[in-house]
């Protein structure tokens, strides 16, 4: 009778402990779960920062590279070209007075494709680098930009903003909404097909926007970032956009068209400008 | 029958209840279609079988029937048809492997522990539980549920395992089972009509596990759904 008892009791623990260990396995998984997700979380995160450390080195990089290929041309080749057309006037004053009018001719187109060899040398270098943007501003720079187009295109562009007075931004926040709307008009012109282009910048406590819009053909961005050479743009622009936590959104007006919304968070505005083109500086920027 | 069925769950309301609370889960998976998985296929299979051996058992108690030939013949039914499920979600080929062999060995081995625990197989009067197979049983399949655990925990594929079907039904599983293991072979020796030990309480606790494991597998289901389910 006793050893009944003692079986009831030693089968009752037995089983007990039994059911203990199971209830703590399930409570194990649910838990070891849970922490392998947070620390897959926390690796996820460190791997976005550092993809994020990458790209904006790129960016600065690219920038340095522009900066330093600009100088080049703005000291080098620019003040050689300067020099060359000084001595193509000297010799075309001494060609006048031979009276040879076919060598007066040649010379005269010397000076003319110099001339505007010198004017392209100008281009090149204002577009490598914004220095308007950089001296002036985001409004003034865009409104810069929107000139040079019209004057090159048969375009009809409006630029709008929902203030007069832009405040000056961070140096990084202003080149990036620069470049991304250089890209989102230049892809418009490009690939559109259309007639008028409408920018809108709007600025608020937290966040600055940007709006571009045209009357084209319209685009799906999902297809055309499948297509990995023709979304280089799209994804540039993300890439961006990605350094400065900010968001594009593609939308397809009714009324035809495309739309795209770049909203960028207000960042405090960093005192370290870059140093303005200039002989015989070769300085990296850090923007 | 039915006036003598009614005494009986008087009588013994935990087991019974045991019984009837397979309805809930087997009801739930009709209604959230959740079938269309093989593996709740088979849980199907499973809960149908189940309810239909343990009325049989409940109706032979009743009326006073040795019930135990039930018993021993689920043993590898239950086991084929509940590592059938595990064939369907573990994803180790090795394991799934096993998982075949380990139904024709044990089902083998039942089979021959069945005769080996009674000479006289004819004799249903006096017809003996098997001693090994029910904890055999136990043990492979509170095996399967730590590997399947295992995968979930390597593959990290359930964000929130609470919502997770599977989870559930595995949870219920490994709690009846531990149950179990240790009282099964006891049965050998006290279910006879001439057992002088009697388990008490003890015997109550896989009945009481049993419920808690129905009212898992109908959490799990409750969470399943078909339209997610077509998504994969």
């Amino acid at each position: 009778m006793q050893n009944s008892e003692e079986l009831k009791w030693a089968l009752l623990i037995a089983s007990l402990a039994m059911l203990t260990m199971a209830f703590c396995m399930i409570s194990f998984v649910m838990y070891y779960q849970k922490r392998r997700f947070e620390e897959e979380k926390r690796i996820s995160d460190i791997e976005k920062n550092y993809n994020r450390l990458l790209l904006d080195t790129a960016l600065n990089s690219e920038e340095t590279e522009r900066r330093r290929i600009a100088q080049d041309l703005h000291d080098d080749i620019g003040t050689m070209l300067s020099l060359t057309k000084l001595s193509l006037n000297q010799l075309s004053k001494m060609v006048g007075n031979s009276g040879n009018e076919k060598e007066d001719q040649i010379m005269k187109k010397s000076q003319t494709l110099v001339e505007e060899t010198i004017l392209h040398v100008r281009r090149i270098t204002r577009d490598l680098v914004p220095t308007t943007l950089e001296r002036f501003g985001l409004m003034e720079a865009i409104e810069e930009f929107i000139h040079k187009l019209e004057e090159d295109n048969n375009l009809a562009i409006t630029f709008q903003a929902n203030t007069d007075d832009f405040p000056r931004q961070g140096q990084k926040l202003e080149l990036t909404l620069y470049r991304i709307m250089q890209e989102l008009v230049n892809n418009a012109i490009k690939h559109a097909s259309c007639s008028k282009i409408d920018i809108r910048l709007e600025i608020n406590d937290q966040m600055i926007g940007l709006k571009v819009t045209d009357n084209g053909v319209g685009f799906d961005p999902e297809k055309i970032k499948e297509n990995n050479l023709a979304g280089l743009g799209l994804l540039g622009i993300e890439s961006r956009l990605a350094i400065v936590n900010g968001t594009v959104q593609y939308e397809k007006p009714e009324k035809g068209g495309a739309s795209a919304f770049a909203q960028i968070p207000m960042m405090p505005v960093s005192d370290s400008k870059p140093e303005p083109l200039h002989p015989f500086r070769r300085e990296r920027v850090n923007i | 029958m039915f006036e003598t069925l009614t005494i009986y769950f008087a009588k013994k309301p935990v087991p019974c209840f045991a019984v009837i609370i397979t309805l809930l889960p087997l009801t739930l998976i009709f209604v959230r279609k959740a079938y269309l998985d093989p593996s709740f296929k088979l849980l199907v299979f499973y809960l149908l079988l189940k309810f239909a051996i343990d009325i049989f058992m409940v109706h032979s108690a009743a009326l006073q029937k040795n019930n135990i030939i039930y018993y021993n013949l689920s043993i590898p039914l239950y086991y084929c048809l509940i590592s059938g499920m595990f064939y369907y979600k573990l994803s180790g080929t090795y394991s799934r492997k096993i998982v075949v062999y380990s139904m024709l060995v044990f089902s083998s081995f039942c089979i021959w522990e069945i005769f080996n625990a009674n000479s006289n197989i004819r004799d249903l009067y006096n017809h003996r539980a098997v001693l090994y197979s029910k904890t055999i049983e136990g043990v492979l399949i509170n095996s399967w549920i730590l590997l399947y655990f295992y995968e979930l925990i390597k593959s990290l594929r359930i964000p929130n395992l609470l919502n997770f079907p599977f989870f559930w039904v595995c949870s219920g599983l490994l709690l009846y089972y531990s149950s179990f293991i240790f009282i099964a072979p006891a049965l050998h020796y006290t279910a006879t009509w001439s057992g002088s030990l009697d388990l008490g309480v003890t015997r109550i606790i896989p009945y009481i596990f049993e419920i808690l494991s129905a009212i898992m597998f109908s959490v799990g289901i409750y969470h399943f759904s078909a339209a997610d389910y077509a998504k994969q």
